[in-house]
């Protein structure tokens, strides 16, 4: 892909500001740490032909199936990965989807991101590959991390973040006896 | 917007471009005054102006055209802004087509004011073009010349029809030797689209010109190509709906040689030129120095370029409505603006967002007074003042997305862009967008039976789509009669299946729900269950000991030998009870055993037929019989989730568990009435795709360049292997197909209670099966000649492959040393 020409338009199916920011820190902490060892990085880019997506802000509740019949619309799925919580093994609202051409992926960028899926409003990113471990969630309670200090009451994603229930559960326990 | 990454960096000490700065560096933290960082360089700030243009219609563009130009001429000397506007105007030409006559009035304003300017562009759009015509690439190359057409004005001489002149001759060169080929009319398309924009820009003492030039093209834009049959989208399949095709070309013919009798009227495009002429001021775009325009070169051997081309047709979905919503085909306006918004479509796939708000924006891309007012409901065009326009903006613009929702045999892009398109457009304007796919809707459901059936799976599977983005909200009381119908009644097969497509994406439960009562019976009881039931737990089912056992083994994954035994026991009570085949009924108890261990998911499934895939192979291997088993077995248990039976099939085609073959035996050879359910459809179109995928991948894969000779023999081999067994497949589904259409099958398959009005029903979906696969054998074998013919002809004239041709979408077309000679013949 010729990808020294600036389009007049954006491009949706480039990775996102996350992902990216993810990336910078990481170079700056190893800027500082080993500026000695590795003073030129190979440039190269890990997401060149990356096939894979992250989809993220699904309810726990969507299954596999459903997000198959989405999905499915951009190009056969190699491999589908649910994102579990890391002690209940049950859906926290996240997977991975491989497709077998990175084509496939960047379509599905742009043509499915920010799209609805089980009601919900849904997010791909472009990611480097699976790698065992990264199905589970890891906020401390087990879900994403976004998941623990959430305000909003989302029904879909468990009710309001988790680290607040349990304070909230905490508070009641404490005062709520003696009223 | 999409400046950031290109913004000159590294630039810190001048103090702009910080605004998206996440790091500070300690520069940054001296207390200048913050508010004059903000100033821009004059190439962005100009950048962004013309990127913007027109945009708004608060601004007069007629102004923007005049500060733009005026800028960039003031500013001759800066090198930087020449390059980056000289640049844009090209690039934006080819990228944002709406906006063309606007940035061609900018270079006209320009030219006036420096012709040196103006020649860099001039020189720019010709190279862009020549490039465009050796790469095959004819949008680009109609894009350029509807721009270089708004230039014609400050050409010398003859301009911009020479090239036109050229292309024409081409074109009846390449059709007097073969009128099936499809380059010669893909020419005549890009004369016939620039001619307007010639004869609404500046340009003066071109009629005749423009006259002569279109006496010319009729003989190639009037003939309906031969293949125009083969993607019509409503052939009638014998209902009275059928009405002839509309070729574009022939129509815009018609319709520039009514423009010719008028004067060139073109009341639709606009002309921001013309604000130039002050009252009492001689036109300074008169006397402006003219430019020879430099050599465009269409040369001896032209290139189909990346896409397969074949003829268009004009697709309304608003054609037969009491109130004009969109130009009628008479008006020159609706193959005007249809191109410009289609172009627009398939450039801009990569920002559905963008491309939404050109469709919501149209009215600012033509003459004022074009449309009405945005948003204004269907029946209020009614009481509209006598001779003022009833074209709904949303309504055109909607029209064009289902144009291509709708393109056969392929559009250019994946479907799901399109559906996203409507679903941006709906989210941006939902008061102006969803009345207008309401009536869309409405008119490709009263015409679903005539349509083609890909077509109307791709409505079926649209419509879905989009309901699941907006709560599932339909008015299905509309249909309500229609729920009574026959199961294999067109109609009632499109609400059966998108109501089944409504519940893959959402849970039966929650689709139940948004329907009124008359349909809740669509919706059985089953379809709720997580977990389908398991025959063999109910004992009057045959063989139902023997079947919980070999699940009970499966879930506890026993080893197989612990199994065998089981099955000898099926073959020997089968062999007792006399059943043709013992095979047949153990398949079922472990296909059925394997499909229950893993409802519970997707994967689940996908593990167990891991574990048990030697079997599987096994049982494939030995007979014919016991393959359809396995999808019996499969879809049997799914037959309330067809679709997750669907998903197993593709699957056990992976592992070659199934043949291709199998998958289209049990869909054709047994049951007239599974050609109606669409998931059937589904399964055998997917299955299709594996096999065409394959054959291209294999063929793409020999003509790769630099594949020694010894190594290319064996690929060629394969080549043939494989594209021998697709020809197969498809006569098998022909033969199949035929019986059924004929109602030959009939005969043999009637159980008697076969009522008449079934029979015929059954013929018509044979007809309609039997188009749409003959379409895309079709389609492959002048795939595979193309490819073949151009390899060949790049082999032989020693030409150079451009790096990344056609390698963008896969197919690239590589270089063949020159004695591929077999298929050269059949070619001509």
């Amino acid at each position: 892909m010729p990808a020294a020409i600036r389009n007049t338009v954006d491009r949706l199916d480039k990775p996102s500001a996350y992902y990216q920011s993810r990336n910078k820190k990481r170079k700056y902490d190893r800027d500082t740490e080993e500026r000695e060892r590795t003073p030129e990085e190979p440039a190269e880019d890990p997401l060149k032909d990356a096939a894979t997506l992250y989809v993220g802000n699904l309810s726990f509740y969507t299954t596999e199936e459903q997000i198959h019949e989405l999905f499915a619309k951009c190009g056969e799925i190699k491999r589908l990965i649910m994102g579990l919580d890391r002690f209940n093994k049950t859906p926290c609202g996240f997977c991975f989807v491989e497709y077998y051409t990175h084509q496939d992926a960047l379509d599905c960028m742009k043509y499915i991101g920010g799209t609805k899926l089980d009601e919900r409003i849904i997010r791909t990113d472009l990611d480097p590959g699976f790698q065992e471990g990264r199905q589970y969630g890891r906020g401390k309670s087990g879900g994403q991390v976004r998941d623990e200090y959430r305000e909003e009451y989302d029904e879909g994603r468990g009710g309001l973040g988790r680290a607040i229930q349990a304070e909230r559960l905490k508070e009641e326990e404490e005062y709520g006896k003696g009223r | 917007m999409a400046d950031y990454d290109q913004r000159p960096r590294g630039g810190r000490g001048a103090g702009y471009n910080n605004r998206k700065r996440r790091y500070r560096d300690e520069e940054d933290y001296d207390r200048r005054p913050q508010r004059r960082r903000y100033e821009e360089p004059l190439p962005v700030k100009v950048r962004k102006q013309l990127l913007a243009i027109a945009e708004s219609p608060l601004k007069p563009v007629e102004e923007e055209v005049g500060v733009i130009a005026k800028t960039v001429c003031d500013n001759y000397e800066d090198a930087e802004l020449r390059n980056s506007f000289c640049e844009l105007v090209v690039q934006l030409v080819v990228e944002q087509p709406f906006k063309t006559p606007f940035v061609a009035a900018v270079v006209l304003v320009v030219n006036t004011l420096n012709s040196e300017l103006a020649a860099d562009v001039l020189a720019r759009a010709a190279q862009k073009a020549n490039e465009g015509i050796r790469r095959g690439e004819w949008r680009e190359v109609k894009l350029l010349m509807k721009f270089l057409g708004g230039l014609q004005g400050l050409l010398e001489g003859d301009g911009i029809f020479s090239v036109l002149q050229d292309l024409l001759t081409k074109a009846v060169d390449l059709q007097t030797e073969n009128n099936e080929e499809t380059i010669g009319p893909e020419l005549v398309k890009i004369i016939l689209f620039t001619i307007p924009y010639i004869m609404s820009s500046s340009a003066t003492d071109v009629q005749e010109k423009a006259n002569s030039l279109l006496e010319n093209t009729d003989i190639i834009a009037s003939e309906p190509h031969v293949l125009q049959s083969l993607v019509d989208p409503y052939p009638g399949n014998g209902t009275d709906e059928a009405t002839a095709p509309n070729g574009v070309l022939s129509l815009l013919q018609k319709q520039l040689q009514n423009e010719a009798t008028s004067g060139w009227e073109l009341v639709c495009l606009p002309r921001p030129w013309k604000v130039l002429l002050e009252p009492d001021q001689a036109d300074p775009l008169a006397t402006a120095p003219k430019h020879t325009l430099p050599a465009i070169v269409i040369p001896e051997v032209v290139n189909a370029g990346p896409r397969a081309l074949f003829p268009e047709l004009y697709f309304s979905v608003y054609a037969n409505q009491d109130i004009e919503t969109v130009p009628s085909m008479a008006n020159i306006a609706s193959c005007l603006l249809r191109d410009a918004l289609v172009d627009t479509i398939n450039i801009l796939d990569y920002n559905r967002n963008a491309t939404s708000r050109f469709l919501i924006d149209i009215d600012c891309y033509f003459s004022p007074g074009t449309f009405v007012k945005r948003a204004t409901p269907f029946d209020r065009l009614r009481d509209l003042v006598e001779g003022k326009s009833t074209w709904k903006p949303e309504d055109v613009a909607v029209d064009a997305v289902f144009s291509q929702l709708f393109q056969l045999p392929v559009p250019e892009h994946k479907l799901v862009y399109y559906h996203s398109l409507l679903t941006e457009s709906c989210k941006l304007a939902p008061a102006a967008i969803a009345p207008s796919l309401g009536r869309a809707i409405r008119f490709l459901y009263r015409n679903v039976d005539s349509m083609d059936l890909e077509l109307s799976y791709r409505l079926m599977d649209w419509f879905s789509h989009h309901l699941s983005n907006f709560g599932f909200t339909w008015k299905w009381t509309e249909w309500i009669d229609d729920v009574e119908l026959p199961a294999i009644n067109p109609k009632k097969a499109f609400i059966e299946g998108a109501l089944d497509k409504e519940i893959r994406l959402s849970f039966a439960q929650r689709i139940k729900n948004t329907l009124p009562e008359p349909y809740q019976q669509l919706i059985a009881k089953e379809k709720e269950k997580d977990t389908p039931d398991f025959k063999y737990d109910n004992d009057d089912t045959p063989f139902a000991q023997e079947g919980k056992e070999i699940w009970g083994l499966l879930r506890k994954k026993a080893p197989e030998d612990q199994i065998q035994p089981i099955i000898d026991r099926i073959h020997a009570q089968a062999i007792e009870m006399n059943l043709p085949d013992p095979l047949v009924a153990s398949t079922d108890a472990y296909m059925t055993s394997i499909c229950y261990v893993g409802s519970k998911s997707l994967s689940h499934v996908l593990s167990s037929i891991e574990r048990c895939k030697e079997r599987l192979l096994a049982v494939g291997a030995q007979s014919p019989e016991a393959r359809k088993q396995i999808i019996d077995s499969v879809m049997g248990y799914w037959k309330d989730q067809p679709g997750v039976g669907v998903n197993i099939v593709d699957k056990l085609l992976n592992y070659t568990i199934l043949s291709p073959g199998s998958v289209i035996e049990w869909a054709l050879a047994k049951e007239g009435t599974r050609l109606s359910l669409p998931y059937v459809y589904e399964m055998v179109s997917a299955t299709i795709g594996k096999v065409t995928g394959r054959v291209r991948q294999v063929v793409c894969g020999k003509n790769a360049p630099g594949i020694p000779p010894e190594v290319k023999l064996g690929m060629e081999q394969t080549v043939e292997r494989e594209r021998k067994s697709m020809k197969d497949l498809f006569q098998v589904m022909e033969d199949a197909l035929v019986g059924w259409a004929t109602g030959t099958k009939d005969q043999t398959m009637q159980s008697g209670d076969g009522s008449t009005v079934d029979e015929a029903m059954i013929r018509q979906w044979g007809q309609r099966w039997l188009r749409v696969f003959r379409r895309k054998f079709a389609v492959e074998q002048a795939w595979f000649l193309e490819t073949e013919r151009v390899g060949v002809e790049e082999g032989v004239a020693g030409v150079e492959v451009i790096g990344g041709v056609g390698a963008g979408n896969g197919h690239g077309n590589g270089a063949v040393d020159g004695n591929g000679n077999a298929e050269v013949e059949m070619v001509e």
